[in-house]
């Protein structure tokens, strides 16, 4: 009885060590650009970007940038991933198209508090759609809880620009 | 020493037996694939939707071994043209499409020279299933004594004398599509225990390239407990000089296992025979089943 009464205690001490190792204190901010590109008619694309887990199970949504419901599903990834499961979950994220530019979106350490993830890898993906366009989807693996700042950096080729991932402690 | 003798002597016959069940069999299916060699699939314009309002998928049909390219229409009412020598078959064809909370509901094809078209609408979210299902189908075939090959449907016709190759089946089938409005489920992928089906982990509408895809073969509901063969053909056969059939075998509850390196439809496809049972009059029960995938880009 004494030995059962130790070890679930060691659990709840092993646990709780665990549960207060999060990556509350973090920042991510992401830079993404959205090239101009030079067709008759031009449609700005349907934007989003999202972070996954190491096992693809969508976690947050920085950003969706779209028009009509219809088309949500062309965002293929983050429709499978995130956007069928839980349309509210991105209400406060979602805003119209963008035109050609570069634009800034973070998880900011409130948010991250709140999400209250273990640290280590997840994946940062960012996907744009064009109606009469093209499609293009980007997956970084990043590290979340180090204990200093990290970038990382990728580029798009044909719907996405350069993207600057940032993630400081 | 004599009883060694006669316990030997039993085993052979068993194996002679068996060989001979095997060769009537092996037989049967040669003969099969004579008559049966015609591809069929429903080909949905869209497997995935989104939207707050209703949405409609128009589905084409067609008994085709041009994938997804129509050959001749699968289905009719009263509005499509003559289907002459295929209304029989038409007749005896049901089409159900199960909706992501599992109620029934009927598709009406309309029959074009070389396919037939439905329009489907979609107005709650989920998975629906639609199937053009082919209740067992009495058909007998043989060789006349000229050589040629002969068959009737039915249980009425007669063979003629001195035919050879007799044998009497059943054919039934389930052609099948799925489609998905805003979030996925598995209501309607639940087999309704009516020939050979396919469920699994991986969901119809969540196909991508290059990511294990895995199923599962169910027969009459329960799993298929026989190892099979599972054939996986992508579209546009016409526009390609091999077919490039892909034939992935299953284990021994029908389960099996692919990665598809290139985006688009697929049309899958199974079969399984059953030996009729003894007195039944039937040789033999055929069940296929031919599914069309839509696999997505990363």
């Amino acid at each position: 009885m004494k030995n059962l009464l130790n070890t679930l205690l060691a659990l709840y001490l092993v646990a709780t060590a665990l549960n207060s190792q999060q990556v509350g204190a973090s920042e991510l901010t992401v830079e993404v650009s959205i090239p101009k590109i030079d067709s008759q008619p031009y449609h700005k694309p349907y934007v989003s970007i999202w972070l996954e887990t190491s096992k693809r199970k969508g976690v947050y949504t920085l950003a969706f940038w779209h028009e009509q419901s219809d088309w949500f599903k062309d965002l293929r990834q983050w429709w499978r991933k995130i956007g069928q499961q839980n349309s509210p979950a991105y209400d406060q994220v979602t805003g119209a198209t963008k035109k050609p530019g570069r634009y800034q979106v973070k998880i900011t350490r409130e948010a991250f508090a709140e999400l209250a993830l273990p640290p280590g890898e997840y994946f940062l993906n960012v996907e744009a759609v064009r109606e009469e366009g093209g499609r293009e989807f980007i997956r970084q693996k990043i590290t979340l809880g180090l204990a200093e700042r990290k970038t990382y950096q990728k580029s798009g080729t044909h719907e996405l620009g350069n993207i600057v991932i940032n993630v400081t402690p | 020493m004599l009883i060694n003798a006669t316990k030997t002597l039993t085993e052979l016959k068993k194996i002679m037996n068996n060989t001979m069940k095997t060769l009537t069999l092996i037989t049967a299916l040669l003969f099969s694939l004579n008559v049966s060699a015609h591809e069929r699939f429903i080909l949905p314009s869209h497997t995935v939707l989104s939207g707050d309002k209703t949405q409609s998928v128009s589905h084409v049909a067609s008994i085709s071994n041009a994938i997804f390219h129509g050959d001749r229409p699968l289905g009719n009412n009263d509005k499509g043209i003559e289907t002459k020598n295929l209304s029989m078959l038409f007749k005896r064809l049901h089409t159900v499409v199960i909706g992501p909370d599992g109620t029934s509901s009927k598709l009406s094809w309309q029959a074009f020279s070389r396919f037939s078209v439905a329009d489907m609408q979609v107005e709650q979210s989920g998975t629906y299933r639609i199937a053009i299902v082919q209740p067992n189908t009495p058909m007998t075939t043989f060789k006349k004594s000229d050589g040629s090959f002969g068959r009737f449907f039915g249980d009425k016709g007669v063979v003629p004398e001195k035919a050879t190759n007799v044998v009497r089946r059943t054919t039934a089938s389930r052609v099948e599509s799925y489609v998905s409005f805003n979030e996925l489920n598995r209501v309607a992928l639940k087999p309704t225990g009516q020939g050979l089906e396919l469920t699994g982990e991986s969901h119809p509408n969540d196909l991508f390239t290059n990511e294990l895809i895995r199923f599962q073969l169910h027969f009459q509901g329960e799993p298929l407990n026989e190892v099979t063969e599972v054939k996986l053909v992508q579209g546009a056969t016409r526009h390609r000089n091999q077919r490039d059939e892909q034939i992935i075998k299953t284990d021994a509850q029908g389960r099996f296992s692919l990665t598809i390196k290139q985006a688009g439809f697929y049309l899958l496809s199974a079969n399984v025979d059953v030996e009729g049972q003894t007195g039944s009059g039937i040789d033999i029960h055929h069940y296929g089943l031919y599914a069309t995938l839509e696999v997505f880009p990363q």
